[in-house]
């Protein structure tokens, strides 16, 4: 659906080399820190900047031949950018009507009405929450094929924020072959909602991972230097000095939970992986 | 392309309330003046430059970025600005005759060869003037535009005193030169002066893409 190989992009103090790849009916998720270069990559896939090197082919076609036709198929929310403030939702539908084929008017206003979203207000009036979910409803009102969500759920309450995904998921319970390429920086999103997860940091990725697998094998070993000394470092991927001794990264709960019954193992979850991934040492 | 001119159309109801203090000042001049000429070029030049706010309104919240992301592409979206500033320019130049031809008719002063000649006579102006504007406005967003667009005016002034200057000290009198061109029929004028603007805007049109394409958002 979505693969990038080796995307460089090089600004004055920043140099991005991303690789990722997003499956047909897969929710992939892109998480790193502010400034990691998350929003450099959505805006290179969506052809918004030049390139330095490297490729970018959505639906098996080059992002540099990318036509408005083939636009259509995609569903786009940006963080910091979307339609004028100075107009409404009621300007907005013959906007869209007219710039995309397969615009469901109908599966657009029930939601628009399903959020309570006034139709006559300008957008520049709504509060966070509401423009957010206008960002999503556009997104996904045009039987798009590929989804690209940067930040979708950024300054948003959780019910606001439970109410997106769950829009998320209806979206990919309608067709088997859409999928949807997502970055957020709270974790909790990505979790529940992605199949795969690749973490971003300082312009280059630093793991990829099965949410699934992330959740169920990975693990945060902490110990005191003697069980340091002593532990078997082979499944250990990362490892921090903390005031107690040391927290170690591991992909292999279990074989650690076996064969070490007396260290205190703490479930992976995303924050922690990233975490030690980006502090941690490796072994 | 449609979907983009309705954005800007609907844009542009934000600004309805100059639209109406525009169209009155026109009508006044209509009612209370007799010389339509001034009150046609008015009234097309003004409303054209409508256009010159929507793609501010485009820059304005990074909105750009969102826009891109929609199916049109960089050449679309340049040709709509244009399509825009005609069809706003065109149509503010009709209305503005309509009204010239109406108040005529009112103050029995109604000439409709010298309106038309007026009307005809401002559609090049307008269309030049956009040419040269459009392609400021995409390059340097509104404040920088206007900055932009002032210096290379007082620049076109100072080559042209320079020009002139240049021409004195040579021994050139450029009035006389000018007065000694062969005279042209007024058909041959119109054709001259139809391909000029013509070019004009293939030119600029050709720019304002080559800005676009270039941009990063």
């Amino acid at each position: 659906m979505l693969k990038i190989e080796h995307l460089k992009k090089h600004y004055n103090n920043f140099s991005l080399d991303c690789s990722l790849e997003v499956k047909s009916g897969c929710i992939t998720g892109l998480i790193g820190q502010n400034g990691s270069g998350k929003s450099t990559t959505f805006k290179a896939i969506l052809g918004l900047i030049s390139i330095d090197g490297g490729s970018v082919t959505v639906f098996g076609k080059d992002i540099q031949s990318f036509t408005a036709k083939d636009k259509e198929n995609l569903g786009v929310v940006l963080s910091d950018s979307g339609f004028s403030g100075y107009l409404t939702v009621k300007d907005i539908i013959p906007i869209l009507k007219n710039l995309y084929r397969n615009f469901n008017y109908m599966l657009f206003i029930n939601q628009i009405r399903r959020f309570q979203l006034p139709l006559d207000k300008k957008i520049k009036d709504f509060s966070t929450g509401m423009k957010a979910k206008l960002k999503m409803l556009i997104a996904i009102s045009h039987n798009a094929k590929l989804l690209i969500l940067d930040e979708p759920t950024s300054g948003l309450d959780v019910i606001a924020r439970d109410e997106l995904l769950e829009m998320l998921r209806e979206f990919m319970e309608e067709e088997e072959e859409r999928s949807i390429l997502i970055s957020s920086h709270i974790s909790s999103d990505l979790e529940t909602l992605c199949d795969d997860i690749y973490m971003i940091n300082d312009g280059k990725i630093i793991m990829h991972e099965d949410t699934d697998v992330l959740l169920s094998n990975y693990a945060l070993l902490k110990t005191d230097q003697e069980q340091f000394k002593k532990l078997d470092k082979q499944f250990i991927i990362r490892t921090k000095k903390e005031s107690y001794g040391y927290s170690c990264l591991t992909n292999q709960k279990q074989y650690y939970i076996e064969n070490n019954p007396k260290i205190a193992v703490e479930k992976g979850t995303i924050d922690n992986v990233i975490a030690m991934m980006i502090k941690g040492e490796p072994k | 392309m449609k979907g983009l001119l309705i954005k800007d159309l609907r844009l542009m109801k934000v600004q309805k309330n100059f639209f109406i203090i525009f169209i009155v000042i026109a009508v006044g001049m209509a009612a209370f003046s007799y010389d339509i000429s001034f009150m046609l070029g008015f009234l097309s030049f003004v409303l054209s430059l409508f256009t010159l706010s929507t793609i501010s309104y485009d820059e304005f919240d990074n909105g750009n970025a969102f826009l891109f992301t929609l199916p049109i592409s960089r050449t679309s979206y340049t040709a709509e600005k244009y399509c825009l500033a005609l069809l706003l320019g065109g149509g503010s130049c009709i209305f503005a005759s309509i009204l010239a031809v109406i108040f005529g008719i009112f103050n029995k002063t109604a000439d409709f060869s010298e309106i038309a000649m007026t009307a005809l006579a401002i559609l090049p102006v307008l269309i030049v003037i956009q040419s040269v504007m459009i392609p400021f406005q995409l390059k340097f967003g509104g404040e920088k535009g206007r900055i932009a667009l002032i210096g290379v005016l007082g620049l076109l002034f100072v080559v042209g005193i320079a020009f002139v200057k240049i021409a004195e000290m040579l021994g050139i009198d450029i009035i006389k030169v000018i007065e000694n061109l062969p005279t042209v029929s007024m058909g041959v004028m119109a054709a001259i002066i139809f391909f000029a603007v013509v070019i004009i805007l293939f030119i600029s049109v050709k720019i304002s893409i080559s800005i676009m394409k270039g941009k990063e958002f």
